[in-house]
């Protein structure tokens, strides 16, 4: 892990109360706590346009989500085609570009917005929102630690898919090897050969890398190098 | 008789030029400046680092694998030239990697750098005012400085490229700064995934499939990132980008 990541773990590791597994709910309520915002909340997407709201760490959080959905517009239902995250940090200059979003989330009390898509290349998972009831930008080391916060929730939703999130010595961060291009090659090539989509390919990638506690960059080096395939519907 | 460095450079500016406004495609562009970067400053091989909006420096083009790897080596210890470069927004040029003062700066670096076939070592600051969004590192087989005219070509063409990659109508704000990178680095794993997906389909390595994608985005005129999203999406006839 980078030491940044290292830290904002740590972080949502502290407010957890409890045993693991840490939650999205810690997750959301470590931002509140180190973002200088008001309200965070993950929004999960199913690929089929369709919404749920994980976790939101107040009225104020949901009822943003909500005022979204609803009329269909607002940074965190952008295109988020390439990734960007969406930074308003002063709704009344987003007027013109969302008439029915803006004026409805200043009069819910909301001012700055800053929406953050789960995505890694072409799988996108959720959306990350934060909010502040006063104008104004997040700094570069807040926004730099929001990043981070978006990258491990990516990570929480995947997994607690795949049902490891909620394992003992369990890490949502694999480091440097995450970032290496054999990890998304292989991502492309399980989903050719399990015949599913590029996310149940990665989640697939993680939970075996998980179950047998070796680095996510090296089954990825084995099934880029053919000397690992998954196969479709194995034999119980 | 072949044209002058001045020549080619000027015809690199005018293709830089032209991927700029035509359906600007960040990624091809990246690919092209390193390749040209290699043809013009007589480099044996050259990778370009960006800063994600984390403050982390990503890989996001390389000429040959021995130049990846390389990259990612400094990356991964946080120690070399491309490091330094990026820290100070300084160039820095390394003309030998086996040299004592180098070897003592960045043992780790220059251990891996030598086991990769090079022996020098050139990174320029991508630097926008105070700004630096990433460097751009050039490989050398052979121990030998830049002379002061390609040091010159090589700042141009990094300075083009980066008032490429921050587009005008973004300079000012942070914000669009932090979305334009962040984009940069979104494509580059979606043609890591869409390499994959080749790959898998045609059973050839990744490397090959990125050949075979780039080949055909050009001979079409396609944006390099619209053909990939097709590739992941199904959309896109596999066995025509294999033939």
């Amino acid at each position: 892990m980078s030491e940044r990541a290292a830290r904002v773990w740590a972080w949502i590791a502290a407010t957890h109360q409890g045993d693991p597994p840490v939650s999205i709910e810690a997750l959301c309520r470590a931002a509140v706590r180190r973002l200088g915002v008001d309200g965070a909340s993950v929004t999960a997407l199913d690929g089929l346009g369709s919404r749920e709201l994980v976790c939101a760490s107040d009225r104020l959080s949901a009822r943003l989500e909500e005022l979204q959905l609803t009329l269909g517009e607002g940074p965190a239902v952008a295109g988020f085609r390439f990734g960007s995250p969406e930074l308003i940090p002063d709704l009344e200059s987003a007027a013109a570009r969302w008439p029915g979003f803006a004026p409805a989330a200043m009069k819910a009390g909301a001012r700055a917005v800053f929406s953050f898509p789960l995505q890694t290349g072409a799988i996108q998972a959720g959306v990350f929102s934060l909010y502040r009831v006063r104008p104004g930008s997040l700094a570069a080391a807040e926004l730099a630690d929001a990043l981070v916060f978006a990258d491990i929730a990516l990570r929480l939703l995947l997994d607690d898919s795949a049902g490891i999130s909620g394992s003992p010595g369990y890490r949502p961060v694999d480091g440097l090897w995450e970032a290496r291009a054999e990890v998304h090659q292989a991502t492309g090539m399980v989903s050719v050969q399990l015949g599913v989509s590029l996310e149940e390919a990665f989640v697939r990638l993680r939970a075996h890398a998980f179950a047998r506690n070796v680095a996510l960059g090296d089954i990825a080096g084995d099934v880029v190098s053919r000397r690992l395939r998954f196969d479709p519907d194995p034999v119980p | 008789m072949a044209a002058s460095v001045d020549e080619r450079l000027a015809q690199t500016f005018v293709e830089l030029a032209d991927t700029l406004v035509a359906g600007f495609d960040l990624m091809e562009f990246l690919h092209t400046l390193t390749e040209r970067c290699v043809e013009l400053l007589e480099a044996d091989a050259a990778g370009l680092l960006l800063a994600d909006a984390r403050g982390e420096l990503q890989l996001v083009a390389a000429s040959t694998e021995q130049a990846r790897i390389a990259e990612l080596f400094q990356i991964q210890n946080n120690e070399g030239p491309c490091m330094d470069c990026y820290r100070t927004g300084q160039v820095v040029m390394v003309p030998d990697i086996s040299a004592d003062d180098a070897s003592s700066r960045w043992p780790w670096f220059a251990a891996a750098a030598r086991q990769m076939g090079f022996a020098g070592v050139h990174a320029i600051p991508m630097r926008l005012r105070d700004q630096v969004i990433g460097t751009l590192n050039l490989f050398r087989a052979e121990p030998s400085g830049l002379a002061p005219a390609e040091a010159r070509a090589g700042r141009a063409l990094v300075d083009v490229a980066t008032i490429g990659i921050l587009q005008e109508r973004a300079i000012r704000q942070q914000e669009l700064v932090a979305g334009q990178l962040q984009a940069a680095l979104t494509s580059r794993v979606m043609i890591e995934q869409a390499k994959g997906i080749l790959a898998e389909r045609l059973q050839i390595a990744p490397e090959e499939a990125f050949v075979l994608l780039r080949r055909y985005a050009r001979d079409h005129n396609r944006p390099l990132t619209t053909l990939v999203f097709e590739v992941i999406n199904g959309t896109a006839d596999i066995s025509k980008v294999g033939s």
